[in-house]
């Protein structure tokens, strides 16, 4: 039924994303650029697929130019299929920018807390997460002007209203800021995606909720896991879990009160598939603390942040064998961030001649 | 003498020979302490060396750990957490204590370094992802600025050391090879003066003795010429006494009269 009218407004974005999504980089050029012995190599077995972007790179560049490069390229197509969008499309990728934007707007928080020039920061900021008022920010001087001008200035304002007061602002820490945020955006967004008129019951709700409340899920076992040992109390961390999710609520509930890895794995017990990582990542059986990727000694086994990042490629790889839905467009966010992330981690690697761990990306095609 | 112009001005007395004894004995003394004192901050140069060597090649490798830490950790967060990191920091929790080490009479400054505990300023970022990479990222640059420490606290002694032991050096050879024989020379040349001076005066005695034998000589032949001559007139007085009556008014002892 939705098949129906969804191409008379958005057939031809559904086109572009799947095009772009045949450009991802598959296995084959995986294969291709780990055999690379220097980062120049790198850069000539790229040239297909990002040709003009990496054209006016140095010779040897370094890798975080080459990251910067690579996004560029999202972020150019992520403008143009924008800028061709209409309706609930339109809106559904600003709901897709929400997430960059807090990360600059924490960012720009922490920079007026400690009172540096915030216009500095605007070049630190993700170009994904930018709107046009975002130098209106840079005005503020203190973080009570700051609190106002986010709530008038941007669009995250419901995310700051009824949970985050501008004291909070100056004294909980920017890490719990940043998540409380993004717990009200994915929470907002999981709405969202359900209630628009143009979108519930359709694939795009479906597959939607699938990616959110798995989202949902990882945030809430990463942030228990990596609150451990830091001075984050249960009753905070619980105001952080989103209050979806295939975790919620017992999951979550449980997940507050843990207090070691084995808690979490008791917690995540009910869904197979999180119960199934714990277990290939090594984690819980060995409460010896600390499981994700082993900093830099060894470690031949995949870490449960390995093991999320493969399972989120697969959702979005997954979400491409529906028709008629926005959700491709995330996907192809998530796939072309991660593609970036490989591409950055491959480069690392030659440039620090580490070639035992360069096989640790994820590819999904 | 070619020694002339390699010794000290001093006067060929016997006085500044006992002086000059007594500073080669002193500068001997001198050049073994400094000699031992040399052989020590060597010994101790070269053991040095040998670390700064390992903590070198130790530095390698921890910097690559640490490098590719820092890898994952972009992997992991996927976006850049420095200014957050930077902001977030607020008080040192690695700090360093430095101390002195007596190394024969030689003071090196030894760094050693602690951490403050309960200070972990950014240990909520990456709450969202990536938080655990970031603790072991800290961890392992931890590691590596320990390495570094040691590594600055070696070279600081190295260079320390090789400045002394310079100094050193030069003291032990301006001894042995100035001073030791400058006084061997001056001594040399005292006891030379000392020696001409005793002929001298040994000859001026000689001198002396000779001319008061002569002298003596003259007189005894003098004398014995005179006696001859007496003798011969005695002979003839003798004679002539013999031939007269006795002395009545001489003094020979009369018998006294007792009435």
């Amino acid at each position: 039924m939705e098949g129906l009218l969804f191409n008379v407004n958005n057939g031809y974005i559904e086109g572009v994303v799947r095009g772009y999504r045949n450009g991802l980089l598959t296995g084959n050029n995986y294969n291709n650029l780990i055999q690379c012995e220097t980062i120049d190599d790198l850069k000539l077995q790229l040239g297909p697929a990002y040709g003009d972007f990496l054209a006016s790179l140095p010779p040897n560049p370094s890798t975080s130019t080459l990251a910067a490069k690579t996004t560029d390229k999202l972020i150019s197509e992520f403008r143009y299929v924008r800028a061709n969008a209409v309706g609930s499309l339109a809106k559904f990728m600003d709901y897709l920018t929400y997430g960059y934007m807090i990360d600059n707007v924490a960012l720009l928080i922490t920079g007026t807390l400690h009172e540096r020039d915030t216009r500095e920061l605007l070049e630190r900021c993700h170009p994904l997460g930018w709107f046009e008022t975002m130098p209106v920010l840079c005005v503020a001087t203190n973080i009570e002007e700051l609190y106002n001008s986010v709530l008038i200035e941007t669009p995250l304002a419901p995310y700051f209203k009824g949970s985050l007061s501008h004291q909070d602002l100056d004294e909980l820490n920017i890490e719990i800021v940043r998540n409380t945020l993004y717990k009200n955006y994915l929470e907002d967004f999981h709405s969202f995606v359900n209630n628009d008129s143009e979108m519930a019951g359709t694939p795009t709700a479906e597959v939607m909720t699938e990616i959110l409340e798995f989202e949902a899920d990882r945030r809430a076992i990463n942030i228990t896991l990596n609150s451990f040992g830091t001075e984050l109390s249960k009753t905070e961390r619980k105001k952080l879990y989103p209050s979806f999710g295939r975790l919620y609520p017992e999951g979550s509930f449980m997940l507050s009160r843990a207090d070691d890895i084995e808690g979490v794995r008791l917690a995540v017990e009910g869904v197979n598939d999180y119960k199934t990582y714990f277990d290939q990542a090594g984690m819980g059986q060995s409460s010896t603390g600390a499981g994700n990727m082993s900093g830099g000694v060894g470690g031949d086994g995949k870490s449960l942040e390995d093991l999320f990042y493969q399972k989120e490629m697969e959702i979005s790889k997954g979400a491409f064998t529906r028709q008629f839905t926005f959700a491709i467009v995330y996907a192809w966010v998530k796939l072309r961030e991660q593609e970036i992330r490989n591409i950055t981690w491959i480069a690392e690697c030659i440039a620090q001649n580490q070639k035992e761990r360069i096989g640790n990306y994820i590819s999904v095609f | 003498m070619s020694g002339a112009t390699n010794r000290e001005a001093v006067f060929p007395t016997r006085q500044s020979l006992g002086l000059m004894k007594t500073k080669l004995k002193g500068a001997q003394t001198g050049h073994d302490l400094l000699k031992r004192k040399s052989e020590a901050l060597t010994k101790r140069f070269r053991e040095i060396t040998r670390r700064i060597d390992e903590a070198k090649r130790k530095m390698g490798r921890v910097m690559q750990i640490a490098a590719f830490s820092l890898a994952e950790v972009t992997y992991a967060v996927g976006g850049d957490i420095g200014y957050q990191v930077q902001e977030s920091a607020k008080s040192a929790r690695f700090r360093l204590r430095t101390k002195q080490e007596n190394v024969s009479g030689v003071f090196l400054p030894a760094f050693e370094s602690y951490t403050t505990d309960g200070n972990n300023d950014f240990g909520l970022t990456g709450l969202g992802k990536g938080g655990q990479q970031v603790q072991r990222c800290r961890e392992t640059y931890a590691r590596a600025v320990e390495t570094l420490v040691e590594l600055a606290s070696l070279q600081t002694a190295f260079v320390i050391l090789d400045e002394v032991i310079k100094v050193v050096n030069r003291r032990v050879n301006a001894i042995e090879h100035v001073i030791i024989p400058r006084t061997e020379n001056t001594i040399k040349y005292i006891n030379s003066e000392l020696d001409e001076l005793d002929r001298e005066e040994f000859f001026r005695l000689k001198k002396v003795q000779g001319k008061k034998q002569r002298d003596t000589a003259k007189q005894d032949a003098e004398m014995k010429a005179r006696r001859e001559k007496a003798e011969k007139a005695g002979k003839a007085e003798d004679d002539k006494e013999n031939s007269g009556g006795g002395d009545i008014l001489g003094e020979q002892d009369d018998t006294d009269v007792i009435f």
